[in-house]
């Protein structure tokens, strides 16, 4: 637009709209990072530094909600949800104690097709009758829970001794690295991250810009079933066995890391990577830090869900939020 | 008669960093027909979407008949008297019409927290009766009815309740020509009963024909206000653009001899309710037109082109043989396509331009491995975007900060961006301003002279017998006519083949 007749009070008034707009972007941009070390720092003031002495022991339960994590964040970028998470979790870890006592490479490569298979049943119900995604997960949560219970009701499931030999740290870094990077470079670098972002800042305009969309909805629910199944290896290899309530609370970890760490709760274009990496370890930090403190279970949840409220109230991205699919 | 209903006073709008209206000022009379005239993005829509409650007002006032007004929402705007007929569809689905007639203003039917149904549908019937859409039912649901019949009871909707000002926000392109006259006859009657219509047109032909007073935007800024009588069409292009409008409009070739070679050919397609066994044949460096009345089933030709129609029935084939099927199958050979609809079929509106210009084009931009670097993405963008001029402070801006006009480039971009060789463009300059327009047509022009085949789908007939070698016209579904181009070919030849 071509600057004509500009007077001196709408320059004043364009530059507190511009300053107010940069704010707001601003604290959008940081406010995750920095409420990680705030959160950080107080936590570790209020327990007289043991969380930082205790990091190991911490961080031993970031790499499922990590892992996971990054499915879902793909299912979100293109506006779609997952509550069944959980339940992937728990169907895909009972897999693995079952096969790990035949072989355990094997067992990692059922656990990964277990969660596919999940996902290929839920992306089935989203995309090709077309339910929205929140629906049918939340079935999927319901249905497979139960598949769960029953198959622990005399017991838990408990998967090979030789499990325990893989429980090190390096090896979980590793294998959470190894998802981490890999689901990077495909979201930044490829044409696979473009397309997500596209489905979920318009999906019919995807679609006549050439995108399969339906295919790629479907794969990206199989991927983040594959993603979970793969992560249920290393929750068999921390707990051993699993119980009825295995994998329980994932689907909800999983939104509020997301949210967190500033991922819009509609997907779209303005989704970041980072909101991962920086959301995992937000959730983790006050988790672990709130536990430290004494608090109870219920004092928790209710610290958590006043949390989730803030971010989700900040990071709305209330021009697309009834894109919600 | 020249008493003062409205006064704009100092008014200044701006989203984010742009602009949008700057220190406007001028008013407007009491029973006329103020016209209020500019390109695209010259801050007309966003001047009236204050004036409705749509947007707070950032500085200046609104007077209307000697009292400031700040309204906070179009409910409040309404009881100060001031309604607003929307280009888009304004009407909403799952309500009944009387529903949508009185939506906001329920409460009068409301007696003891309990709404008279009974009596708003007969009080709705009576206003349709009493502006002659008897054919619409009060009672029914607003989903049984058509575009056109949703825009009249729109029109019922604004200005029932004797408005004091009406804003016909760009309605008419929307509109077919029975129901252009519909609303011209329901202004008339506005005006005769001393009320005032602010009219936002980009046809200057029906801004003269009328209006009685017109004021002049450009880039935000108040240019001029006008009589009718007083100027011409050439007048009013030269104050809305700022200098003379030179060059050819249209393109002026006739009796260029159009490749025998045939690119594209469509064997009796037919999509169930729109389109029926069609068959035609698109040459190289061709421009084809299709034109015929909203409802005839021209726009689905594009999608049924483009793979985009779901049910289609029948053959799209290319000159190598390959059917076209789907979308994804139909970009990979070459095939371009602008929907009609814009905002929600041509891009992605929540996405920044660079994204929206290299979406299909990823795979060619992509490296041996698949991979993609942002500079590569970006000089692409940036390129495309330059060449069709698109007005824009980076190609990270949204798409949905562009105003329409400058939408439409983004698609265009795009498109030449993945140099496709058959474009169809359902509507390309609907909406869009005098010089956007003249962009596009130059643009169809030298892709033409660059041996692409263009299809161009258009409810405007002056720019088919303008820019179009052939002309198809289409009635119910089916072809009813073909035209040939040539210099004496006027509306009416076009006209009785559609009706």
């Amino acid at each position: 637009m071509v600057a004509v007749g500009k007077t001196e009070m709408t320059t004043a008034k364009e530059g507190k709209l511009k300053k107010d707009i940069s704010i707001m972007s601003m604290v959008k941009t940081f406010l995750p990072i920095v409420g990680l070390i705030i959160v950080f720092l107080i936590f570790n003031i209020l327990t007289n530094f043991r969380m930082i002495k205790n990091m190991s022991l911490v961080l031993s339960q970031i790499y499922v909600t990590m892992i996971a994590t990054t499915g879902v964040f793909f299912i979100m970028t293109m506006g779609g949800l997952d509550f069944s998470q959980g339940s992937i979790l728990g169907i895909a870890s009972i897999v693995v104690c079952m096969v790990s006592k035949i072989n355990i490479p094997l067992s990692i490569v059922c656990g990964i097709l277990t969660g596919a298979l999940i996902g290929a049943f839920n992306g089935y119900f989203y995309v090709y009758r077309k339910i929205k995604s929140f629906i049918v997960t939340i079935c999927t949560m319901f249905l497979f829970r139960g598949f769960i219970k029953y198959l622990t009701t005399n017991a838990p499931v408990a998967g090979s001794a030789a499990l325990i030999n893989y429980d090190s740290t390096g090896l979980k870094v590793a294998l959470t690295l190894l998802i981490l990077v890999v689901g990077f470079v495909l979201f930044r670098f490829t044409k696979f991250g473009t397309y997500l972002k596209a489905i979920g800042a318009g999906e019919k305009a995807a679609m006549f810009s050439g995108i399969r969309t339906d295919k790629m909805k479907f794969f990206v629910y199989v991927l983040s079933g594959a993603i979970t199944g793969f992560a249920a290896f290393i929750n068999v290899i921390k707990v051993g066995s699993v119980t009825s309530s295995g994998g329980s609370q994932l689907e909800t970890q999983i939104l509020i890391a997301l949210v967190l760490g500033g991922m819009p709760i509609s997907g779209g274009a303005k989704v970041r990577f980072e909101n991962i990496i920086v959301g995992s370890l937000l959730y983790i930090v006050l988790n672990s830090g709130l536990t430290m403190m004494g608090f109870s279970t219920q004092m928790m949840q209710l610290i958590q869900g006043i949390v989730f409220l803030v971010f989700v109230a900040v990071f709305a991205d209330r021009k697309s939020l009834q894109v919600i699919k | 008669m020249s008493e003062i209903r409205l006064q704009v006073k100092n008014l200044c709008k701006s989203f984010g960093i742009t602009k949008a209206v700057k220190d406007v000022s001028f008013s407007v009379n009491k029973g006329e027909v103020h016209a209020l005239i500019g390109e695209n993005g010259s801050g007309k829509s966003t001047l009236t979407n204050m004036l409705t409650g749509i947007y707070s007002i950032d500085s200046g006032t609104f007077v209307l008949d000697g009292e400031e007004i700040h309204p906070k929402n179009q409910v409040d705007a309404n009881d100060h008297g001031v309604s607003i007929i929307v280009q888009e569809l304004g009407t909403l689905s799952g309500l009944t019409v009387a529903e949508n007639i009185f939506l906001g203003h329920e409460d009068r039917f409301v007696k003891y927290g309990i709404k008279n149904t009974k009596q708003m549908i007969r009080e709705a019937n009576e206003l349709l009766h009493n502006y002659g859409f008897d054919r619409i039912k009060a009672q029914r649901m607003i989903d049984d009815y058509n575009f056109e019949d949703r825009k009249l009871v729109e029109i019922v909707k604004a200005t029932y309740f004797d408005p004091k000002i009406v804003v016909v926000d760009e309605t008419t392109t929307a509109l077919s020509q029975e129901g252009r006259n519909e609303l011209y006859k329901v202004m008339d009657r506005i005006r005769a009963k001393g009320n005032t219509i602010i009219f936002i047109s980009h046809d200057l032909q029906e801004v003269l024909e009328h209006s009685d007073t017109i004021t002049i935007l450009r880039d935000g800024v108040y240019i001029d206000t006008v009589k009718s009588e007083d100027v011409t069409e050439e007048d009013l292009k030269r104050l809305m653009v700022g200098r003379e409008v030179t060059g050819d409009y249209y393109r002026s070739d006739y009796g260029s001899v159009v490749s025998p070679e045939v690119v594209l050919s469509v064997k009796d397609v037919s999509v169930p309710g729109l389109i029926s066994n069609l068959d035609f044949e698109l040459h190289k460096g061709e421009i084809l037109g299709f034109g015929g009345l909203s409802e005839s089933g021209m726009h689905e030709v594009g999608k049924a082109i483009f793979g985009a129609s779901y049910d289609r029935k029948g053959s799209v084939t290319l000159q190598d043989g390959t059917e076209i099927n789907d979308i994804p199958t139909a970009i990979q050979n070459s095939i371009a396509y602008t929907s009609k609809d814009r905002d929600n079929e041509s891009v992605v509106l929540n996405q920044s331009i660079m994204d929206n210009i290299c979406l299909p084009s990823l795979d060619e931009l992509s490296d041996k491995r698949h991979m993609l670097s942002d500079k590569k993405l970006r000089d692409f963008a940036d390129k495309f975007a330059k060449e069709m001029s698109v007005k824009m402070v980076n190609v990270d801006q949204f798409v949905s900060d562009l105003s329409g006009g400058n939408k439409q480039k983004v698609v265009l971009a795009r498109w030449i961006g993945k140099d496709s060789d058959i474009v169809v463009l359902d509507s390309p300059t609907r909406g869009i301003d005098i010089k956007v327009k003249q962009d596009i047509y130059q643009l169809m022009d030298r892709m033409r002279k660059a041996g692409k085949s263009i299809i161009m789908i258009s409810e405007e007939l002056m720019e088919l017998i303008g820019m179009c070698d052939r002309i198809i016209i289409m009635k119910d579904g089916m072809i009813s006519g073909e035209i040939e181009r040539h210099e004496t070919l006027d509306e009416n030849n076009l006209i009785t083949m559609m009706v």
